[in-house]
């Protein structure tokens, strides 16, 4: 009987707990939502902001968002995906191997605002690169690449071995084996990596903070060299001015925008691993 | 009866644990032979030694040598692809690939290309044509009795298959590569009784053209479909012979108390 007792205890106390976490992003989500609907036009989504950030829209730090999620792709991508390969497929004795997988476990836990002064000491000052494009998404980059290679290493890792062998057994070489059966079906778990490693580099602040993004600019940027604005900062900017109720309705409109970009990003991640679940069931 | 596979003074080591002590055998061409014994006595060792898929793990060490055709396939000079080309590998469980029947046979040839000749060594190769390949997967099929039954949804995935079906379509994936050896582990192990009598009926009709090496717990299947058995112990080859012999008079001890089911 107390054992019953104490069993029901803890389910509620389970249960209490799951619906605490639901409420609070229900809370947070809704706030969120209900501030911000009333902001969103398509006049917001495609103008520069006028007068102080009272007028107009957010376009060119929808802009930059996305030419930072871009180049962050183009440079974490494949650095990510090829390490996770030689990690997994190539590793053998090496004890580089071994050194590489403790690194990577241990980078994913560095907080954004180290990478942040990272960037700014080597990307902006040594190597000369100047606030810029580059320099921040190399920054976000050096961020997710743990994310996109532990990512890419577990679904490799899902892969069973049964298919590497089947397809060695044939005669081909360990690089045709990997290129034709071992990245394919791993893709989907590759490619969903990405997308959430991308969408938590959507919401940084610290690293593009020192690396290259500014409040104001009248002009798309031009190249990499150019410095840019984003969302996220854009919204920390400003939140933490003195007079931050002025520019209230541009706040939550950027912030329910940015919300509704990782929202997709992460739905497109759950689609994708459902649709190809089915056809890879080994 | 004319040797193909001979195998001299194998030693096998995964770390320290020894899996295989001193093998000496001669398998002959166009014959099957059995390979039985207790499980963890190396029978999977040993057939995977011979189409050195041992290499693949990471801890193995190999010594002795295997001769193929009179030549030693662990030679520094030797091509591993190649040799796996040569030398075909089905496994226990059936591992079709992930794709439709069609590219699960056409996947190797479309790699390999025309010349599997060895001594091109993959340099020169020609495309098979779309027509040729096609003609390739029926035969490769028909030659593993599952033509039949598959004509009409080369399309579909493999995964739809039976596992019996599955475990056909994996042998005709290995034939579609031409070997001349084909090594099976336990084909049957994880197949009912009438998908088991169907590959044992085509492994007795595979031997025409190929020299065939099966491993198998069961050995009513040894004593059924292979000329020569091979009874392995504790990593040591204890017996070797015609599978009548074996059988009905065994000259060790040991493979007596194993075939009579009086060994643990
Ligand atoms: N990949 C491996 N790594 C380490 N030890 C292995 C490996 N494969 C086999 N062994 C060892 O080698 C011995 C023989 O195994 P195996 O050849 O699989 O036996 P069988 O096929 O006769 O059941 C066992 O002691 C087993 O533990
Ligand atoms: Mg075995």
């Amino acid at each position: 009987m107390r054992r019953r007792t104490k069993e029901r205890l803890f389910f509620m106390l389970f249960r209490g707990c799951a619906w605490a976490v639901g409420l609070a992003l229900l809370i947070i989500v809704g706030y969120i939502v209900v501030l911000g609907i009333g902001v969103i036009s398509w006049e917001f989504l495609t103008e520069f902001p006028r007068r102080g950030f009272t007028e107009g829209g957010i376009f060119p730090a929808i802009v930059g968002t996305l030419y930072l999620m871009a180049l962050v792709m183009v440079i974490a991508v494949p650095i990510g995906v090829l390490t996770a390969v030689y990690i997994s497929e190539y590793q053998g004795k090496s004890r580089f191997a071994g050194a590489l997988r403790v690194a990577v476990n241990n980078l994913a836990g560095v907080p954004s605002i180290v990478y942040g002064l990272l960037g700014l000491g080597m990307l902006v000052f040594y190597l000369n690169w100047g606030f810029s494009l580059l320099a921040s998404a190399m920054t976000l980059a050096f961020l997710v690449l743990p994310l996109v290679i532990t990512a890419s290493r577990e679904a490799i890792q899902a892969v069973p071995s049964s298919l590497r062998e089947a397809s060695l057994a044939l005669g081909t070489t360990k690089w045709q084996t990997i290129r034709h059966h071992v990245l394919p079906y791993s893709t989907p778990g590759i490619l969903t990596g990405i997308i959430l490693s991308l969408s938590r580099a959507a919401g940084e602040t610290a690293p593009i903070l020192l690396t290259g993004v500014v409040l104001t600019k009248t002009i798309l940027p031009q190249d990499v060299w150019d410095t840019f604005m984003a969302m996220p900062f854009q919204l920390y900017a400003l939140a933490t001015r003195t007079v931050f109720e002025k520019t209230a309705d541009f706040q939550y409109g950027t912030a329910l925008v940015l919300l509704i970009m990782v929202v997709l990003m992460n739905l497109a991640a759950i689609v994708i691993r459902n649709r190809y679940r089915e056809k890879y069931k080994w | 009866m004319s040797e193909n596979i001979k195998v001299t003074g194998l030693n096998v080591w995964f770390d320290k644990n020894q899996a295989l002590k001193d093998v000496s055998i001669t398998i002959p061409k166009n014959e099957i032979t059995a390979v039985i014994g207790p499980s963890g006595c190396g029978k999977s060792t040993f057939i995977r030694c011979i189409n050195r898929m041992n290499d693949l793990v990471p801890k193995c060490k190999v010594t002795g040598r295997i001769e193929v055709d009179g030549k030693d396939i662990y030679d520094a000079d030797v091509d591993v692809v190649e040799v796996r080309k040569r030398i075909g590998m089905v496994f226990q469980k059936p591992n079709p690939f992930p794709k439709s029947i069609f590219e699960n046979i056409a996947y190797a040839p479309r790699i390999h290309g025309k010349d599997l000749d060895p001594s091109l060594q993959g340099t020169k190769v020609t495309k098979y044509t779309k027509k040729e390949l096609a003609e390739l997967v029926e035969r490769s099929l028909r030659r593993a009795a599952l033509w039949d039954e598959v004509k009409d949804r080369m399309e579909k995935s493999a995964y739809d298959l039976s596992g019996g079906q599955q475990q056909r379509l994996c042998i005709a994936r290995t034939m579609a590569v031409d070997p001349e050896i084909i090594l099976f582990d336990e084909p049957c192990s994880a197949l009912d009784p009438i998908a088991t009598a169907k590959i044992e009926d085509l492994l007795v009709d595979l031997k025409k053209d190929y020299t065939v090496v099966i491993v198998t717990h069961n050995m009513q299947q040894a004593a059924r479909v292979a000329d020569r058995t091979a009874f392995f112990y504790l990593g040591e080859l204890i017996e070797f012979g015609e599978t009548e012999r074996i059988f009905e008079k065994p000259e060790q001890k040991l493979t007596e108390q194993y075939i009579t089911g009086r060994m643990g």
